[in-house]
């Protein structure tokens, strides 16, 4: 769990971001921090806080959704692995990125969810014919069951290597 | 030069044919009228008149061309620094000078240099200061620039005593004052060509801004160290109440230069807030408020630079407010042209100041002066790191401080202060000369040069570099792009009771006052603000928005296998992705005195809101659209 101070200073965020409701954040209060408009994933990133269909967060679900971000502490790794599984592991995590790929959620990423993103995360110099190739590729190298989309079982596989716990891990949130 | 001067006087005698054939001993007068008329002269070569004014025209225009002509082998300045380069050039004109003239070639002006050439370099560095990291820095950065220069001051200065107390080498009459004022002087560390080549090294930003930070804190400290060991070497005796009025002034100097240039920041704020009558000349207040709280500084004997830092640094903020979009614009080029002026003029007269007699060699001095700098240095960082890394949320790791201490790099200050030491108090001067010029040249040169390498073979090594697939890089611009995102959620990451009692009162106050209108506080916010339209249309027009794959594409993909590619072609999909893909948003914008990185940033900015716009305004569009076919259908 989070620190007391941290959740009243993300608490103090809440609010400052939320303009005058007093209330659940809405898309437009995320739209509105500068910082996030000039990411190429804004987008994405800012309906990853929005449960299902709803056009709120209360802080209660913002603090959810930044718990995946908490950084994995040593001795929880061998912690009794009865309990449900946090929020920040790396399962959890990995499941939270595709989340953000996978708009229809069908469990897959499909060629056309991966061209998306690839098209938000590149400049406008790239034709469309090589990012499809690069897509094309993207999947080749992940897809082992030949469906031509990605699963979360194989995102997981292909990011076996890759340091997740630290790439999705915000020092401060402790 | 020689020449020209040569022919203006033989033309100006020729002026006077008359006179001079008349050889009565009778002096010509200028006007001729003695015994004859001169006719009127159609063409005169009139030198003297201009002299001074073309020879600095010449010499920056040299300087420029120098430039152009570096970066025409475009490998050229990716391995050697262009300080170098520079300092060749220099002492290639310092050749031709000597050879031609048989006398040492002009040296540069003291005066020159700290009054003129110095501030430009200052300013600019001040002004693109990221004021945020810096402060979170601060404590370290004031660590090794106060405590590490007095160390490698004190550390130099006494153990070339302990050699120069060997007779062996005949340099016995160097007393201790004499070589704590080489110590302290030599020490003063000039990291310009090291940020230059932190571009290319990835270097995280902790350490980008101690090697900035120390290397305007350190200049302040070792012209402080270097008043006070040459007053004390000019006197004759030296009380214990002498050393505390040293250290108190060390105090004074530094505090009150920044008080200066804080409250001229301040009032260049205020009165930019008045401006927008006169659009255009608010560039020139903002460089004049600051040239003048560094001589205001220098006047009292304070510390100039720290003046200017400190003016730079305060009025940043709400000059970028209130001046115009292309004010701004102007202010931050025509400060880049200057300090790059400057520094190219300082390293080319440093070349050509090495070409002369101005010297005297000696081996034992010379290269224990050189090994006690680089011994000295490494210790130094070494030392302080570990005991600043107990203070520290983040440590440095060997890697940063191998780059901090190899980058220790000697330029143009130690050089200018050398040759502001009087001759008569110090009469090896020349030996100081000699010694400060081969340390220089040691490190621009074969520090300059090989600290690339040798930080990309630290990193090979470090990492395990195994082929990577093409789609590794997308995923990891993936995260990071996620997680800038959720920081940038979240705010700013850290959290500090000065600096938001700090913000409180900037907010209530001071921004009220120097700010004109009630502008967004972000810059972001305000280039999108001022965003010109003529950048949506031409882009729209270019057809470069409408890249969102529509439906019909995406059903001309075949079903069939994909084929698996040649190393070849997956090395060009890696160098596409590489060239296209966003960068991250980079808290602070790396720092190169010879050109605006911003820019690079800007452009992406827009372009990303431009897109995100656009698409917006499509989706809305699209459901615009289809909520009106509704009851065309039903």
């Amino acid at each position: 769990s989070v620190s007391h101070s941290q959740i009243t200073r993300l608490y103090s965020r809440f609010t400052s971001l939320d303009k005058g409701e007093n209330g659940p954040l809405s898309r437009e209060d995320f739209q509105r921090i500068p910082e996030l408009a000039i990411n190429p994933l804004g987008d994405r990133i800012i309906n990853a806080f929005f449960p299902e269909g709803e056009d709120q967060v209360n802080f209660r679900g913002f603090m959810r959704t930044l718990a995946h971000f908490r950084p994995i502490e040593d001795n929880e790794k061998s912690k009794d692995q009865n309990g449900p599984e946090p929020l920040n592991s790396r399962s959890n995590k990995l499941h939270f990125a595709f989340r953000l790929y996978d708009l229809d959620k069908d469990d897959k990423i499909s060629r056309d969810e991966l061209l998306q993103v690839l098209r938000m995360m590149v400049g406008v110099n790239i034709s469309d014919e090589q990012l499809g190739s690069i897509a094309d590729r993207t999947i080749q190298e992940a897809d082992q069951d030949g469906d031509s989309a990605i699963s979360f079982a194989e995102f997981v596989k292909v990011l076996e290597k890759v340091d997740v716990e630290q790439k999705m891990s915000i020092r401060f949130l402790h | 030069l020689a020449a020209g001067a040569a022919e203006a006087r033989a033309t100006s005698e020729g002026q006077l044919p008359g006179a001079a054939a008349m050889g009565t001993g009778t002096p010509p007068s200028p006007s001729g009228t003695a015994f004859e008329e001169t006719r009127l002269h159609v063409f005169t070569l009139d030198y003297p008149h201009v002299q001074i004014p073309f020879e600095i025209t010449l010499w920056i225009l040299l300087a420029s061309l120098a430039k152009i002509g570096f970066h025409l082998y475009h490998k050229l300045p990716s391995i050697v620094p262009e300080s170098c380069l520079l300092i060749l050039v220099g002492l290639l004109l310092g050749g031709i000078i000597f050879g031609a003239e048989e006398k040492s070639p002009p040296v540069m002006n003291s005066d020159v240099f700290f009054l003129y050439l110095l501030p430009p370099i200052v300013l600019d560095a001040g002004y693109f200061m990221p004021t945020r990291l810096f402060f979170e820095n601060f404590g370290t950065i004031f660590w090794y620039a106060v405590v590490g220069t007095l160390w490698n001051a004190i550390g130099i200065g006494i153990s070339l005593y302990g050699i120069c107390q060997i007779s062996a080498f005949g340099l016995t009459d160097i007393t201790l004052l004499q070589n704590l004022l080489f110590g302290s002087l030599i020490s003063a560390v000039d990291p310009v060509a090291v940020l230059a080549v932190f571009e290319n090294i990835h270097v995280n930003e902790q350490l980008y801004i101690l090697v900035f930070g120390e290397s305007l804190l350190n200049d302040a400290i070792t012209v402080v160290l270097y008043n006070l060991f040459k007053s004390f070497c000019q006197m004759r005796t030296i009380k214990v109440i002498d050393i505390f009025a040293g250290i108190a002034n060390f105090f004074i100097v530094g505090i009150g230069g920044v008080l200066i240039g804080i409250l001229l920041g301040f009032v260049a704020a205020f009165t930019t807030r008045f401006t927008h009558k006169i659009r255009v000349i608010e560039p020139l207040f903002v460089f004049l408020y600051s040239y003048l709280s560094y001589i205001t500084a220098e006047m009292f004997h304070l510390s100039g630079i720290m003046a200017i830092t400190a003016c730079a640094m305060t009025m940043n903020k709400y000059v970028e407010e209130n001046v115009s979009q292309k004010s701004y614009t102007t202010i931050k080029y025509f400060m880049k042209m200057l300090s790059s002026v400057s520094e190219t003029l300082i390293f080319i007269f440093m070349g050509v100041s090495t070409v002369g007699k101005n010297h005297e060699w000696n081996w034992a001095f010379v290269s224990f002066t050189l090994l006690f700098c680089l011994i000295w240095r490494a210790l130094g960082v070494f030392v302080l790191t570990q005991i600043i890394n107990v203070f520290r949320t983040i440590p440095l790791t060997f890697k940063d401080q191998f780059i901090i201490a190899y980058g220790g790099l000697r330029g143009a200050i130690c050089f200018s202060l050398v040759f502001l030491l009087p001759p008569a108090v110090f009469p090896r001067k020349k030996l100081f000369i000699t010694a400060v010029i081969v340390v220089i040249f040691f490190t621009v040169f074969i520090q300059g040069i090989t600290i690339r390498p040798l930080v990309e073979f630290l990193d090979v090594k470090r990492s395990n570099k195994k082929q990577p697939a093409v789609s590794e890089e997308i995923y990891n611009r993936f995260f990071d792009h996620v997680k800038t995102g959720i920081e940038d959620v979240c705010g700013h990451w850290g959290h500090n009771f000065w600096r938001d009692k700090f913000k409180k009162f900037d907010n209530k106050y001071l921004r009220r006052l120097l700010i004109r209108e009630n502008q967004p506080k972000s810059s972001i916010v305000s280039l999108y603000k001022k965003l010109e339209i003529k950048h949506a249309i031409e882009m729209a027009e270019s057809g470069m928005i409408s890249k969102v794959p529509s439906s019909v594409s995406l059903s001309d993909y075949h079903e069939g296998k994909i084929k698996p590619l040649s190393p070849t072609e997956m090395e060009n999909m890696r160098e596409i992705l590489t060239k296209n893909l966003y960068q991250i948003r980079h808290r602070t914008m790396s720092y190169n005195r010879h050109s605006l990185a911003a820019d690079a940033n800007e452009k992406q900015a827009k372009e990303i809101l431009i897109r995100r716009r656009h698409s917006l305004r499509e989706s809305l569009r699209k459901t615009n659209s289809l909520s009106r076919e509704r009851p065309v259908l039903a």
